[in-house]
C-alpha cells in the first residue's frame, strides 16, 4: 500500500485524503519513501561524486522533510475538523529551486545563492500550500535555467532522466520532471523560459504545461528572462496538470504582468473530447531549420521520423475522434525563434542578475579585497558558473549602447514576426482558424550526459520548436506519445491561442483517453522497475 | 546584411565587457567565454540577416492583454513589511542595522 | 582686447514626491526619521524574484507638474532599466525612463526680478524643459574609515527627474528658478521642495562660450549642492574658473565636480560610473504606462491657477507691484487670502497687500499657523481697513486690533464698541489736552516758536500719548497748530 500510494495520481491522492480513506501523512511517508529509494544524495556545492550517483536520479537539492510533515499534519487536523482542505489535499509536491520559499534555501542552482534563505514565499508555491500541498522540497536545475539538460547546475550530482539514468532528463526544469516520473511527488512546479518546462516533460515521459504568460504570478520566481518566463504544472497526467493549473493560475497584485482574465474550471469540460475542433500541422514544426556555419545559408533537417510520426499518429487519433486536421499551415517565422531568443533573454538575464553582488545577501568572496569594485568582482567571478557568465557577457554585449539599435530592437521586431504567425493561425476570422497547433516537442529524445553539454549553440537549436510559444506569449502543453525505438519518452506538444489552456487540456485528455489501452502506457521508468 | 566573418569579438571589447561584468576571471574561462561567444555572433548575424518590413513595431510582450485584461495601478496604502530582520539576516557583514561593504574607489583629483 | 563671456547654465533636478508609499513597494515614502534599514521590504532590498508594483498616485503628482510646466503628457510611456553597479542600488538596475517618458517639452517663464538683473530691470527668462521623467531613488551610503554603511529606507521613494535646456544664463538665475520650482512643487502639493531636507536635489551643468555665439562647448557638472545659495556659489565660482581656464588658453574638460560647502570650493571627482554604459532597454517587470484622456482630465480637474500665472494676473488686475505680489503669492493660502481680502474690501488693492505683507505676515509667523487657519479672517481685515478709511479708528488703534481680532475671533466694528477704541473727533475734547500739553512743556513751545517746526509732531505725540491714541491725528495736528499759534 505504501509504496502504491505514491504512484497514485494528484486527483486520486486528494480524493482519498479528502474522503478519510487515507492520511496526508501516510502518502507524505509513502512518497518520503520513494524518495529514499530511488533518489540519492541531493545536489551539492563541492561535492564527492561516486560512481553510485549514475544509478540515482539525484531530482533534489534540499529536502524539506520537516515542512512537509507539518503541512501534512495540517491538512490532517482540518480534515478532521471538517474543514475544507484545499484541491491538492495532502498531494505532496516539489518546487524547482529557483523559486523562494520561505525558510529554505532558495539557491537557483547556483553558488552565488548557496546560503540564500529566503525570507518571502513565492505567489504560486504560496497557493499550493493554501490548497493543501505538501512541500516535499527544492528539485535541481541548470543554473540560473541557463540551460536544456540541467547539468550546469552547481549543486552535483545533477538530475538524470528516470527512464535510462544515463541520459539527461533535460532541461531546465530537469529535477522537477525526473522527481514526478519517479514518483518522487505526484506534481512539481517548474519554469518555462524557452521550452524548460516542456522539452524535459517530453524527455521524461510526462505532462509539463507552459501557461500562458501572465497567467500565472512570477512573484517569487528568480528571474531570467523576465518577458519570457512561465511558471507552470509538471504532472504524470493531463488532469493532474489542469488541477495544479487551478490552483496557481490568476492574477497577483504583487506581479504587474499578471492578466486580469477570470480563471475558468479546468477541470470541467476536461473530458468532453475534440468534436468538431480545428487542429493544425505546420511543415515548419517538423524540421530543424538553422544557418549553415560556413554559407550562413539556412540548412532544412528533417525531424528523425520517429518523431514527426509521433505526431501523425496524434493526428489521426484526434481525426477518428472527429476532429478537422488542417495541414499546410505556415509558421515561417518559426526558424528565428532562437536567434531572438538569444539576445532577448541574454538583455534581460544580464541585467536580471546584476543584483547578485555580494552586498545584500548569497555569496560574498571570502578573499581580502583593495574596494568595493574588488568585491564585486570576487564575487560575482567565484559564484557565478560558466553559462551564467556567458549568458551575462553576451546579453552586456547586445545591449551595450552602440549594439542595441541593431541587435535588442531587431529581436524586439523579429518578436512582432512570431507572434504574427500565432495571430494568423489562431484568428477566428482568419484563414485556418485554429483550436491549437499539433507538433513535435523536442526534434530528439533525450540524450546522453555530457554529449552536448559546453557546445552551447547545439544546445540552444534544441529549443526551436518550443521558444516561439514564449516569444508569443501563447499557451502549449507536451504530453508523452509513446517511446522511440531506444525505448526513450517521445513527446508531442500543443499550441493554443492566448488563455486558452482550457482547449489545450481538452484536447491533451483526448489524446490521453484514446491511447490509454496501448502498450507503451504500461511501461515504467527503468528506475521504478525492480531496483 | 551579413558581417564579415572576421568581425569577431576583439579582445579590447571583451575585456572592455568583462569589466562591466564585474567579473574576474580565471585565464581559461576567459578563453571558453571569449570563444563561446564569438560562435554566438553566428545566431545574432542570422538576426541581422532577417529582412523586416518597414514600420514594424517592436514586441515588448508577446501576449495581448486586451482592454480588460491589464491590471490596475497600485494604491498608495502604507503595508509595513512584518519581517524586515529576516531580510537583514541575509546580509553577509551587517552592523548597527546598516549593511556594511568595502568603500568605493573614488580619487579625488585637485 | 579681451572677450565677454556669457554663461551657459542647465539644472538637473530630482524632485522627492510626497506620496505615502514608495514608488514600486509600499514601504512608507517619508522615512526621514526612521533607523536604518527598517522601512524596507523585498521589493526595495532587490531579493531575488521580486517584482515592481507602479504606484497611481506617484502618476498623479507627475502628470500634475508636467501640467504646470506646459508639458504634453503622452498617452503612452515606457518605464526603463538603467544598469550599473552600486551598493545603494540593491537590484544592480534603477527603473527610470528613457527616450519615451510620461513628458515632452515644457517650459517655465521664470520673472528674474531687478535685483538680480546687471541692468537692473528686472526681465522674463524662458527656461524650456529637456526632459521629465519619474524613476525610484537609490538608498542612502554613509562612509566611516574605508567602510560604507548602506541603508535602503530611502530606496524606491518616487523622483520626478526634471533637467532643463541649458537656457539659465547666470548663477542668479539659477537660484530663481529653484525658488520658482519649490513655490511651484508646494503649491501643487506634491512635494515640499526642500533643498536642505533633500526632497529637492540639484546637479547644474555649466559652460561658457563667447557672447553672442549659439555653440555648447564642453560642459562641466557640479554635484553635491545643497541648497539654493550652495547651488549659486558653485556655479559663480565654477564660471570664474572656466572663464580664467579659457583665458590662458586651456580648453575645459567635462569634468563632474563635487561642492564642499565648507571649504567653498569646487573638487574634481571621479564621477562613479566612469564611461557608464547603462544599456537601457525596456523594463519587463511592467507593462507600458497608458494615460487616457479621461485620466487625465481626471487628475488636472484640480490643478490651481499657478504661481507665475497668478503673479501676473494681480499685477495686472490689481496693479500690484512686482515686489508686493511675490511676496503675496508665497503661498497659494496667502494669495487666497489676499484675493479675498481684497473683493469683500472693494476698493485700493494696495492698502489691503500693505497691511498684508508686513502686520499680518507677521502674526502668522510668529503664531505658525496657515493664512487659512487665521481668526483674522480675510473679511476681518477689509473691515478694519474700511473702518480706517472711514476715520472711525486711526492707524494706531488698527494696530492694536490686530491681535485682539486673532484672539478673540470677533469682527473689528464690535471690538471697537466693547474696548471703546472709537477715534476721538470731538474738538472740544482734543483742545483740552493740547492746551494742556502746550502749558507744561513751555521750553518746546519756545522752541517750537523759534522755528523748529517740526516738534510739532513731538507735540501730536504728547496729546495722543494722553488720549491714549485714540484722538484724530489730522485734527490734532490743526488744533495744536492753532493753540501753538496763539
Amino acid at each position: 500500500m505504501m509504496t502504491d500510494l505514491s504512484a497514485l495520481s494528484a486527483l486520486e491522492l486528494a480524493e482519498l485524503v479528502r474522503t478519510h480513506q487515507v492520511s496526508a501523512e501516510e502518502v507524505l511517508d509513502a512518497n518520503l519513501a520513494r524518495v529514499e529509494k530511488v533518489d540519492g544524495c541531493p545536489g551539492a556545492l563541492d561535492a564527492d561524486l561516486s560512481p553510485e550517483d549514475a544509478n540515482r536520479v539525484h531530482a533534489f537539492i534540499t529536502h524539506t522533510n520537516d515542512i512537509a510533515r507539518r503541512q501534512a499534519r495540517e491538512v490532517d487536523a482540518r480534515i478532521a475538523n471538517g474543514e475544507a482542505a484545499g484541491l491538492l489535499a495532502g498531494v505532496p509536491f516539489t518546487v524547482k529551486d529557483i523559486f523562494c520559499v520561505r525558510g529554505t534555501p532558495s539557491t537557483a542552482a547556483s553558488r552565488i545563492l548557496e546560503n540564500f534563505v529566503a525570507p518571502y514565499t513565492a505567489t504560486p508555491v504560496a497557493r499550493m500550500n493554501a490548497a493543501g500541498g505538501v512541500m516535499l522540497g527544492k528539485v535541481n536545475l541548470d543554473e540560473f535555467t541557463f540551460g536544456s539538460s540541467s547539468e550546469s547546475s552547481a549543486f552535483q550530482p545533477s538530475p538524470r532522466n528516470p527512464w535510462d539514468l544515463s541520459r539527461v532528463p533535460g532541461g531546465s526544469s530537469g529535477g522537477s520532471v525526473a522527481a514526478v516520473a519517479a514518483e518522487e511527488g505526484a506534481l512539481s512546479l517548474g519554469t518555462d523560459t524557452a521550452g524548460s518546462i516542456r522539452q524535459p516533460a517530453a524527455f521524461c515521459g510526462v505532462v509539463g504545461m507552459k501557461p500562458t504568460y501572465g497567467r500565472v504570478s512570477r512573484y517569487g520566481l528568480i528571474a531570467f528572462g523576465s518577458s519570457l518566463d512561465c511558471p507552470g504544472p509538471i504532472a504524470r497526467n493531463v488532469k493532474d496538470a489542469a488541477l495544479m493549473l487551478q490552483v496557481i493560475a490568476g492574477a497577483d497584485k504583487a506581479d504587474a504582468t499578471t492578466a486580469v482574465k477570470p480563471v475558468p474550471d479546468y477541470l470541467q469540460d476536461i473530458e468532453k473530447g475534440v468534436k468538431g475542433m480545428r487542429i493544425g500541422l505546420s511543415p515548419d514544426y517538423f524540421r530543424i531549420t538553422f544557418p549553415d556555419p560556413e554559407g550562413g545559408e539556412y540548412v532544412e533537417q528533417p525531424l528523425p521520423q520517429e518523431i514527426s510520426d509521433a505526431v501523425y499518429k496524434a493526428a489521426e487519433h484526434y481525426k477518428a475522434m472527429g476532429a478537422e486536421i488542417i495541414e499546410d499551415v505556415p509558421m515561417p517565422n518559426t526558424r528565428f525563434g532562437i536567434p531572438v531568443y538569444f539576445v532577448i533573454s541574454r538583455v534581460e538575464a544580464a541585467s536580471n542578475l546584476h543584483r547578485f553582488d555580494g552586498v545584500k545577501y548569497g555569496y560574498r568572496t571570502k578573499e581580502a579585497v583593495r574596494d568595493l569594485t574588488e568585491m564585486y568582482r570576487h564575487s560575482r567571478g567565484e559564484g557565478f558558473g560558466l553559462q551564467p557568465k556567458l549568458r551575462i557577457l553576451m546579453g552586456m554585449y547586445v545591449s551595450a549602447a552602440q549594439y542595441s539599435e541593431q541587435y535588442y530592437q531587431r529581436a524586439l521586431k523579429v518578436r512582432t514576426l512570431i507572434r504574427c504567425d500565432f495571430e494568423q493561425a489562431f484568428d477566428p476570422n482568419g484563414k485556418y482558424k485554429l483550436d491549437a497547433l499539433l507538433t513535435p516537442t523536442t526534434p530528439t529524445p533525450a540524450f546522453e550526459m555530457a554529449a552536448v553539454y559546453g557546445d552551447s549553440v547545439m544546445m540552444q537549436y534544441a529549443d526551436q520548436l518550443t521558444v516561439p510559444a514564449n516569444h508569443a506569449g501563447v499557451p502549449g502543453i507536451s504530453i508523452p506519445a509513446g517511446f522511440s525505438e531506444d525505448g526513450l519518452p517521445i513527446g508531442i506538444q500543443l499550441l493554443g491561442a492566448d488563455f486558452n489552456e482550457a482547449t489545450l487540456l481538452r484536447m491533451a485528455r483526448a489524446y490521453e483517453m484514446t491511447t490509454e489501452q496501448e502498450d507503451w502506457r504500461k511501461k515504467k521508468p527503468a528506475i521504478l522497475e525492480g531496483k | 546584411m551579413m558581417k564579415n566573418k572576421d568581425d569577431l569579438i576583439s579582445q579590447d571589447v571583451f575585456d572592455h565587457l568583462v569589466d562591466l561584468a564585474a567579473f574576474k576571471l580565471a585565464d581559461d574561462e576567459k578563453d571558453y567565454l571569449h570563444e563561446q561567444m564569438n560562435h554566438q555572433l553566428d545566431a545574432i548575424r542570422e538576426l541581422e540577416a532577417i529582412p523586416l518590413p518597414e514600420e514594424l513595431p517592436v514586441t515588448t510582450h508577446g501576449v495581448e492583454y486586451g482592454k480588460d485584461g491589464k491590471p490596475a495601478l497600485r494604491k498608495d496604502e502604507w503595508t509595513a513589511c512584518e519581517n524586515t530582520k529576516e531580510i537583514l539576516s541575509q546580509a553577509p557583514d551587517l552592523e548597527d542595522n546598516y549593511i556594511v561593504v568595502p568603500d568605493i574607489p573614488t580619487t579625488e583629483l585637485e | 582686447m579681451s572677450v565677454e563671456y556669457e554663461a551657459v547654465i542647465g539644472l538637473e533636478t530630482h524632485i522627492q514626491l510626497n506620496t505615502k508609499t514608495k514608488i514600486f513597494c509600499s514601504c512608507k515614502a517619508d522615512s526621514w526619521e526612521d533607523a536604518p534599514n527598517t522601512n524596507i521590504c523585498p521589493v526595495c532590498t532587490g531579493l531575488p524574484g521580486v517584482l515592481p508594483v507602479l504606484n497611481e498616485k506617484v502618476v498623479e503628482k507627475a502628470v500634475l507638474l508636467a501640467a504646470a510646466m506646459h508639458a504634453e503628457v503622452q498617452p503612452l510611456s515606457f518605464f526603463d532599466r538603467k544598469n550599473y553597479f552600486y551598493p545603494d542600488l540593491p537590484k544592480g538596475y534603477q527603473i527610470s525612463q528613457y527616450d519615451q517618458s510620461l513628458a515632452k517639452g515644457g517650459y517655465l517663464e521664470l520673472p528674474v526680478p531687478a535685483s538680480a538683473d546687471a541692468d537692473g530691470k528686472g526681465y522674463i527668462r524662458k527656461v524650456r524643459i529637456h526632459k521629465l521623467h519619474i524613476e525610484e531613488d537609490a538608498g542612502k551610503t554613509k562612509k566611516e574609515k574605508n567602510r560604507r554603511f548602506v541603508d535602503f529606507n530611502r530606496c524606491g521613494v518616487p523622483l520626478v527627474e526634471m533637467v532643463t535646456e541649458p537656457d539659465l544664463r547666470s548663477a542668479d538665475e539659477a537660484g530663481q528658478y529653484l525658488i520658482r520650482l519649490r513655490q511651484l512643487l508646494r503649491w501643487l502639493g506634491i512635494s515640499e521642495g526642500d533643498m536642505e531636507k533633500g526632497n529637492l536635489r540639484c546637479d547644474a551643468n555649466v559652460s561658457i562660450r563667447e557672447k553672442g555665439s549659439s555653440i555648447l562647448n564642453t560642459k562641466t557638472e557640479i554635484k553635491n549642492v545643497n541648497s539654493i545659495d550652495a547651488v549659486k556659489d558653485a556655479i559663480r565660482k565654477e564660471i570664474e574658473r572656466q572663464i580664467r581656464e579659457v583665458e590662458k588658453g586651456n580648453t575645459i574638460k567635462p569634468w563632474t565636480l563635487d561642492w564642499d560647502d565648507n571649504a567653498g570650493v569646487l573638487r574634481m571627482m571621479r564621477s562613479k560610473e566612469t564611461e557608464a554604459d547603462y544599456r537601457y532597454f525596456h523594463e519587463p517587470d511592467l507593462l507600458p504606462l497608458e494615460i487616457n484622456e479621461e485620466w487625465k482630465k481626471e487628475i488636472l480637474k484640480n490643478l490651481p491657477e499657478l504661481p507665475l500665472e497668478r503673479r501676473a494676473r494681480l499685477m495686472t488686475e490689481m496693479q500690484i507691484p512686482e515686489y508686493d505680489v511675490d511676496i503675496l503669492t508665497g503661498d497659494c493660502d496667502l494669495a487666497d487670502y489676499f484675493e479675498e481680502a481684497v473683493k469683500l474690501y472693494k476698493g485700493d488693492a494696495k492698502k489691503i497687500s500693505n497691511w498684508l505683507m508686513n502686520d499680518v505676515l507677521r502674526m502668522r509667523n510668529e503664531l505658525g499657523v496657515t493664512m487659512a487657519e487665521m481668526k483674522l479672517t480675510p473679511a476681518y481685515l477689509a473691515s478694519l481697513v474700511r473702518l480706517m478709511d472711514e476715520g472711525k479708528i486711526n492707524i494706531t488703534t488698527a494696530k492694536n486690533l490686530l491681535p485682539k481680532i486673532q484672539e478673540s475671533g470677533k469682527d473689528p466694528q464690535t471690538l471697537v464698541e466693547e474696548l471703546g477704541w472709537a477715534v476721538v473727533s470731538d474738538d472740544a475734547a482734543i483742545r483740552v489736552v493740547c492746551e494742556k500739553i502746550v502749558a507744561q512743556n513751555p521750553n518746546e513751545v519756545q522752541s517750537y516758536k523759534d522755528g523748529k517746526e517740526s516738534l510739532i509732531g513731538w507735540f501730536v505725540g504728547q496729546v495722543m500719548r494722553e488720549m491714549r491714541g485714540k484722538a484724530d491725528a489730522k485734527l490734532t495736528q490743526e488744533i495744536l497748530r492753532e493753540v501753538l499759534g496763539k
